[in-house]
């Protein structure tokens, strides 16, 4: 039974997790009817951020998570503005900062120096054409295709990973935060801090949105251009508001998702951005739309997961098959998969998704 | 011009006398007659220049070595890439079948390669089955799984399917790393022991005219040829009611199911998922051979968003879309690997001992991404489109339409 229990501890942690990265979805999702892929880049961004802040330079590590979550925030809102609504000042904005930050480092800049540098061309980009659009009329902004939104979605996670990957390198990376690898004993379960730490953030974090998203205007905004979007509009909500909300909530959730990840005994690399990829079961079997579903599926799904692992090692009696290592290392990873496409047979809209109803 | 299309009610009111003679030539952008504008080729001009550029494309391996051709061959593609390109050129009219003109995103294409790449190189190797069978072996395989598929695809729409096949892509690697006494696990499997002979050709020693030529050439060949079968059957069928039953379907699926066209168990959506992974696979049944070693790390997620990236770059739903975004997309590694080693580019480490920005196999998955996003953000319809409004301009010229 220990092992049941320390599975479950273990299922929780790693479920909530899952819980903050499929938040971020669900939020973008309701908004905009777009599965945004580049969450991945703002988690890996997020952790590097902690680790450079709480590592590199020394400084508190909860001060680098502060900074993570604004940096992604930010982030995730210019991606939206830029790529999906394609503002042309905050395309150029990003185009020049990015061919800035390039030019400057190759010419021997610092990281440091290149990324500032980066941010101040960018801006200065940014003033300039919103000037000159000023002057001349703006084009205004055009929404993608919904296939077209989330392919771009998918480059912009590729090119993301990579420039992490220039900036910080491929190794593993050992963050510098408050827990170490200290645990404590109850029972037989081994609670490991940075794990209870993990399921702190995200209970505090769905907490607080929870509230916004229930009482506050902006999450009646929400979920009123959810419900019907050009309803909302006639109501005086403003849809660029809205968007701008969801797209940082979900960075957000998602730098926090990738520091609680790599804290205590887990390293940090550029391959981090996988674990988005195995929340997608989770997002599905809670049901696209529902923030209460991403908080179910998570659990489920993590839970799920760390049983499969934990039985698979060590077959239990009462099990008709004896042994299980045929089904080969790592097959919890495609156990929620599989139980993810169980659940969609059954329900296509996932556990709490609300069902499309579907016209000519 | 043809005369041979065009509309026959817009003859002009007679000229007066002495006004200056009039040419009539036909609209060719406009068709008044279904039956033109379902021709395969429009008019002589298009076939003529197809046919040139399938013969110029044949004898590429003959003149490889001759001006301006070394152009490419000098900066680091060879005929193996262009053999590379043919087979994804396959497994992209594939997938062109089934997200372009059916709608159905699939991020699993690189599963219905793989299948194709393992069985042949079982099939092959193991059994010691003949060309003949297992170039039929592969895609058998690939239709059975894609079928099985399939029906996933009718319950599930949009979102949820891309995340679905997302998921067979995890589920195929695992079984790849794991299904030792087949795919020889992480390590990969040979295929060096597939037999490349149909009896009258020999494909590891081609002599022709009195010329032999190498596995390179031959293969070039091999490929090509399929790519032109494939191209020429999955243009049939898009282009006549089948196809049309597709586009019906990916237009809006419930409109479609209500004017009679079937997609339920065995319909048309079942059945683009089939043949588009028996094409993949063919595809795949190539590609064995061809790498000569397949391993699970052929066959990741960052290949089938290639795929997506080929028919995107190229064109949603043209066929000749999917062989120009396959070209683009197998080569321009290729040439920015071989330009930054010779020439050097700012900031692109061509070694991992150089110091740089980037290294090259990561501007290439920036490029990848760059690629998809500026194509869909600037020109949606692809490569091909921008040729078709191009040729739109001259075929009217000088008259905007």
């Amino acid at each position: 039974m220990t092992a049941f229990w320390q599975a479950t501890f273990d299922g929780v942690a790693s479920g909530s997790l899952y819980a903050l990265i499929v938040l971020g979805f669900v939020v973008i999702y309701r908004a905009t009817g777009i599965i945004n892929f580049a969450q991945g880049g703002a988690l890996l961004l997020g952790g590097y951020i902690t680790y450079n802040v709480s590592t590199s330079w020394g400084w508190n590590y909860y001060a680098g998570i502060v900074l993570s979550v604004l940096v992604c925030a930010g982030f995730s809102v210019l991606l939206q503005r830029a790529m999906l609504q394609r503002v042309f000042r905050e395309v150029v904005g990003i185009s020049a900062g990015l061919l800035g930050w390039a030019t400057l480092f190759y010419n021997g800049a610092t990281h440091l120096v290149g990324l500032s540098g980066g941010v101040v061309i960018g801006l200065l980009g940014w003033f300039a054409t919103a000037r000159i659009e000023a002057r001349y009329g703006d084009r205004g902004p055009s929404e993608l295709p919904l296939f077209g939104a989330i392919m771009v979605t998918i480059g912009v996670l590729f090119i993301v990973k990579q420039v992490v990957a220039s900036i910080w390198g491929f190794a593993e990376l050992s963050v510098n935060d408050p827990w170490e690898l200290s645990t404590s004993r109850v029972g037989g379960l081994v609670l490991q801090h940075s794990k209870l730490a993990a399921i702190a953030m995200a209970v505090l974090a769905l907490g607080v949105f929870f509230l916004v998203d229930r009482y506050s205007r902006i999450g009646v905004a929400m979920r009123a251009t959810h419900f019907d979007h050009e309803a909302a509009i006639a109501q005086g909500i403003s849809t660029k508001i809205v968007f701008a909300t969801a797209f940082a909530i979900a960075g957000g959730a998602a730098a926090l998702a990738g520091s609680a990840a790599t804290a205590g005994p887990e390293l940090i690399t550029p391959n981090l951005d996988f674990v988005v990829f195995f929340a997608f079961p989770a997002m599905i079997v809670g049901g696209l739309d529902s923030p209460a579903g991403a908080v179910a599926g998570g659990l489920l799904v993590g839970w799920l997961q760390n049983l499969v692992k934990t039985y698979i090692a060590t077959t239990p009696e009462w099990f008709p098959i004896e042994d299980l290592d045929w089904l080969g290392a790592g097959f919890e990873r495609v156990a929620i998969f599989i139980v993810m496409i169980i659940v969609l047979m059954v329900r296509p809209y996932g556990l709490l998704g609300t069902e499309e109803v579907r016209r000519v | 011009m043809s005369t041979d299309s065009g509309p026959e009610h817009a003859a002009p009111a007679a000229p007066g006398k002495g006004a200056p003679r009039l040419r009539l030539r036909p609209a060719t952008t406009m068709h008044v007659r279904y039956r033109d504008d379902l021709r395969l080729f429009p008019n002589r001009l298009r076939r003529s220049a197809l046919a040139a550029l399938i013969l110029i494309w044949a004898f590429i391996p003959v003149f490889w070595d001759v001006p301006p051709f070394t152009l490419l061959s000098g900066n680091g593609i060879s005929l193996n890439t262009l053999a590379y390109a043919g087979v994804f050129s396959i497994a992209a009219i594939g997938l062109n079948l089934l997200t372009g003109y059916t709608g159905q995103v699939s991020l699993g294409h690189s599963v219905f390669l793989a299948v194709g790449a393992y069985s042949t190189a079982y099939a092959g190797s193991v059994w010691g089955w003949p060309m003949w069978l297992w170039i039929f072996f592969a895609p058998a395989l690939g239709w059975l799984l894609g079928a099985a598929i399939g029906p996933f695809a009718l319950r599930l729409r949009g979102n949820y399917l891309v995340i679905v096949t997302l998921g067979l892509v995890f589920i195929g690697e695992h079984i790849f790393r794991n299904w030792r006494s087949v795919t020889g696990g992480n390590a990969g499997t040979s295929a060096a022991g597939v037999e490349l002979n149909l009896g009258f050709v020999d494909f590891e020693n081609l002599s022709l005219f009195g010329k032999s030529f190498g596995k390179d050439e031959s293969f070039f060949w091999l490929i090509w040829l399929l790519v032109a079968v494939v191209a020429w059957l999955t243009k049939n069928v898009v282009r006549t009611r089948p196809g049309r039953a597709l586009q019906a379907v990916r237009d809006r699926d419930i409109a479609a199911e209500i004017i009679g066209i079937d997609v339920g168990i065995a319909g048309y959506k079942t059945q683009a998922f089939a043949w588009s992974a028996a094409i993949a696979a063919l595809a795949g049944a190539l590609y064995a051979p061809l790498q000569l070693f397949i391993s699970p790390g052929d066959f990741t997620l960052l290949v089938s968003i290639q795929f997506i990236a080929m028919i995107i770059l190229g064109g949603m739903g043209t066929i000749y879309g999917s062989i120009i975004g396959a070209l683009v997309i197998t080569a321009l590694p290729r040439l920015i690997d071989g330009i930054s080693a010779d020439y050097g580019v700012p900031g692109v480490a061509a070694k991992s001992t150089d110091s740089g920005l980037v290294s090259v196999a990561s501007l290439n998955v920036i490029i990848y991404g760059f690629l998809i996003a500026l194509f869909l953000l600037v020109e949606h319809r692809g490569l091909a489109g921008i040729w078709v409004r191009i040729r739109n301009y001259f075929s009217t010229w000088p008259f905007s339409y």
